[in-house]
């Protein structure tokens, strides 16, 4: 119900936002939100040479600049009033989250080319404060910032003085937060109402330059050598954002990108390059548990018992059944057998509430990794429907021009059936996946559900079964008893990972499958060619939103865990040298249940 | 009037076969002449010539092997003169920036319209015939000029740069006699008639020729 409550809303703010386009916007208006961080007068100064550029590549269509703090560029998003939003790193990385914009460009500046290499923050002390050298040195001292929402202002300090310690959210640090301009950070730092003050990269070298400031009298705390011409404090992460909202058309993305790479450097020798990897920032925000990271902050046992409460509800009455169980029996045994009845139909509806917890949590589990894949199966289903597009406007054509004959006709509708078959076979596969169903026990031969799973990513990757098969099992100890489709989920969770494991290496060998017996169990394990199992990997890779796949959700290995421990199993992971083996093992099914042999 | 051999052709290489056999029957239901490859190394194999005709080349970015970049920038190192259209997937706007710094014509996202894809192929046609023009008038003006000994090219270039008979025979300190045979030579041979008409033919055979 909340989902479709949800689903209403979006929708109405969608046809609002809609309308809205329709009737302000009929001149073909470009609106392009930027985050005014020096206040609005200066970011109207500091763009507009952007605008004109840019209106004139892209031919008379008007560019209408709009300047907001973080929090209204995510409200002018929400209510679709903007086209493109240029942004600070960490804010781009939130409304990447939040609203689902894509990065087209990434700034550079001056002699900077790398787009990873663009933004850091230097920490300043006035020159005479002999007592503060060191980062280690602000322990109980005021630091001034702009914000806490500031990327370069602020959180990349935030996360340098967490790593020694100095957490400012613990109070190891004061922190005064002097809002935007960045100038008040300055005159805090110099009028002694803060002992240092956060400034983004290179400000201070262009205020010394302007005049503004006398030079020699910030001095940069711990300052690194860097490959940037200013001193800074924080390491160096990527650039500020060019980033289209989700509903800008393609087109229009692309004709501003063209455009935007086609830019000189304006006056402050800053251009348009390329659009950086930002996850870098994301692994700093998660460091500090803010923007789309900020669920982290729950602490751990809530966030899982909230995560997971249908599993931790369905073991407790599980636990409770059983228990209520065995005493009754010992109690009932001599009882009538009415009250028998009772207790018996008492059990039955708790058994109930369990399964329906758990086939809750199955279904919920099966989407995401269905939306993981959503990318890929939408270039797998793209082909198909291209191709069928293509033959019935060229018959359009050939009909219109008179130069349609039998044979083309014959072939063109061929091809189409041909590809729409493809097409609702790799939507069939899908929908056996994700359909709600119950939990079953079958006797399945691991072989088969090996080489299906092998097919179904084969299809997803639109090339041939990248896995191989090796083992030498006897058929009846290939016989075990599991639900197939969740052992199709863990396979090709292992499969993919697999995959995109070795093309980080661009490794071109087959993924192997080794299969053998361990006594009543059948072991599987599954060998990539990766770079293999780091430390880091060791420690976490079965915690749940543990990711190392910028767009990863990180639930794929905690549901084949839970997966892999519903049928008595474990999950575990080893080095290869090169790669990981993932290995597990399976009921082997005994003589009395084949009667339960899963029919094909 | 016009046999195949000098009609355009359009290459299509794209590995998805059912994909590639729709374009080319899209491209011949208005009439082109095109033909399908594979891969990069079928293409390269048969390693048509562009001819006369003209013609250009579509193709994906993305293909096992040899990719669609790869392929141009071979085809770049030998000289190619074929313009290149590339079709790419969903989120590889980075590699189509790559192959139109490369000097790719444009790029098409899959999906694209038929009509879009038309356009397309139709202006990259135009510029191979515009190309192929051009290597043609350079290659012409570099015979005819070859029929020049050394010194009445000399003359030439004088005469082209727009000084008289006198100055030319300053220059080159020669009577202006000797400047005026030459001059008639240069004019036979070249089949010119004024200095104007000589300048546009040098230019022709090299652009930095008159610096």
């Amino acid at each position: 119900m909340t989902l479709s409550k949800r689903t209403t809303r979006l929708f109405l703010i969608c046809l609002i936002g809609s309308l809205q386009f329709c009737v302000v916007h009929a001149a073909d208006a470009v609106r392009v939100g930027v985050l005014a961080w020096q206040g609005s007068e200066d970011a109207e100064i500091r763009w507009s040479s952007l605008v004109n550029d840019l209106e004139e590549r892209l031919g008379g269509k008007h560019i209408e600049l709009r300047h907001f703090d973080l929090n209204g560029i995510a409200r002018a998003l929400q209510a679709g009033e903007l086209d493109f939003v240029v942004t600070n790193p960490g804010h781009y990385v939130t409304l990447e989250a939040q609203s689902g914009i894509t990065r087209i460009a990434s700034q550079v500046a001056g002699n900077i080319t790398n787009p990873e290499h663009v933004v850091g923050s230097a920490v300043v002390v006035l020159d005479q404060r002999e007592d503060i050298q060191r980062l280690e040195d602000l322990r109980g001292k005021a630091l001034a910032a702009v914000s806490p929402d500031a990327f370069g202002g602020y959180q990349l300090i935030r996360a340098e003085l967490r790593r020694i310690g100095l957490d400012p959210e613990d109070g190891q640090v004061k922190p005064v937060f002097t809002d935007f301009p960045m100038r008040k950070v300055v005159d805090a730092v110099v009028n002694g109402r803060a002992d240092a003050g956060i400034l983004r990269a290179c400000l201070l070298e262009r205020l010394e330059h302007e005049g503004s400031l006398p030079i020699g009298q910030l001095r940069v705390v711990s300052p690194r050598s860097e490959v940037i011409d200013c001193v800074v404090t924080s390491p160096l992460y990527p650039g500020w954002a060019f980033a289209a909202a989700s509903r800008t058309p393609p087109a229009l993305s692309r004709e501003v990108l063209l455009a935007l790479l086609s830019l000189p450097p304006d006056n402050h020798q800053q251009s348009w390059s390329v659009p950086a990897d930002y996850h870098p920032v994301h692994e700093l925000l998660r460091e500090l548990q803010i923007g789309p990271y900020a669920f982290l902050r729950e602490t751990n046992w809530e966030s899982l018992l909230h995560r997971y409460w249908p599993w931790a509800l369905g073991l407790l009455l599980v636990m409770l059944a059983g228990a209520a169980y065995t005493l009754h029996v010992e109690h009932l045994v001599q009882r009538r057998t009415r009250e028998l009845t009772l207790v018996l139909d008492e059990r039955h509806q708790l058994e109930t509430r369990v399964l329906a917890g758990q086939q809750q949590m199955d279904h919920l589990s099966r989407l995401s990794i269905l939306g993981e894949l959503s990318g890929r199966l939408a270039h797998e289903l793209n082909q198909p429907l291209a191709t069928i597009g293509n033959y019935a406007r060229s018959l359009l054509r050939r009909q219109d021009s008179g130069t349609l004959s039998e044979t083309a006709l014959r072939q063109a509708a061929e091809e189409i059936a041909n590809e729409s078959e493809r097409a609702a076979g790799i939507l069939a596969s899908i929908r056996s996946f994700a359909r709600k169903r119950s939990r079953k026990q079958e006797v399945c031969d691991i072989t088969e559900l090996v080489r299906e799973a092998g097919g179904l990513i084969g299809g997803m990757l639109s090339k041939n079964s990248p896995i191989v098969l090796l083992h030498e099992l006897a058929p009846t100890d290939r016989q075990v008893l599991v639900d197939p489709l969740q052992i199709q989920q863990v396979l090709l969770n292992l499969f993919k990972n697999a995959w995109d494991a070795q093309q980080s290496t661009r490794d071109e060998h087959p993924i192997e499958v080794r299969l053998e017996r361990e006594d009543d169990r059948c072991a599987i394990e599954v060998r990539d060619h990766g770079p293999g199992l780091t430390p880091e990997l060791q420690a976490h890779f079965l915690e749940p939103f543990f990711t190392t796949k910028p767009d990863g959700l990180g639930l794929g290995l905690p549901i084949c865990k839970t997966i892999v421990e519903a049928h008595g199993g474990e999950l575990r992971a080893r080095d290869a040298d090169p790669g990981i083996v993932f290995r597990f093992t399976l009921p082997l099914a005994r003589s009395s249940d084949t009667d339960t042999r899963r029919t094909q | 009037m016009s046999s195949p051999e000098s009609m355009p052709v359009v290459h299509v290489v794209d590995d998805e076969a059912p994909f590639r056999r729709s374009l080319l029957f899209l491209l011949e239901s208005v009439g082109w002449q095109a033909v399908g490859h594979d891969s990069a190394e079928a293409f390269l194999q048969v390693a048509p010539e562009l001819h006369a005709g003209g013609g250009c080349l579509v193709l994906d970015i993305r293909m096992p092997r040899i990719s669609g970049l790869e392929l141009q920038r071979r085809l770049r190192a030998a000289g190619s003169p074929f313009p290149i259209i590339f079709m790419t997937g969903h989120g590889e706007v980075e590699l189509a920036v790559q192959a139109m710094k490369n000097g790719a014509v444009d790029f098409l996202q899959k999906p694209f319209k038929d009509q879009l894809f038309l356009d397309t192929i139709e202006r990259a046609v135009q510029l191979s015939l515009e190309r192929h023009a051009a290597n043609r008038r350079h290659r012409e003006a570099r015979e005819v000029l070859d029929r020049l000994s050394v010194r009445e090219y000399e003359v030439a270039r004088l005469l082209a740069l727009g000084l008289a008979n006198k100055e030319a025979a300053r220059q080159l300190n020669i009577s202006d006699n000797t400047v005026h045979v030459h001059r008639q030579h240069v004019m036979e041979k070249t089949g010119t008639s004024s200095a104007a008409e000589l300048a546009r033919l040098i230019l022709r055979a090299d652009p930095n020729g008159l610096d």
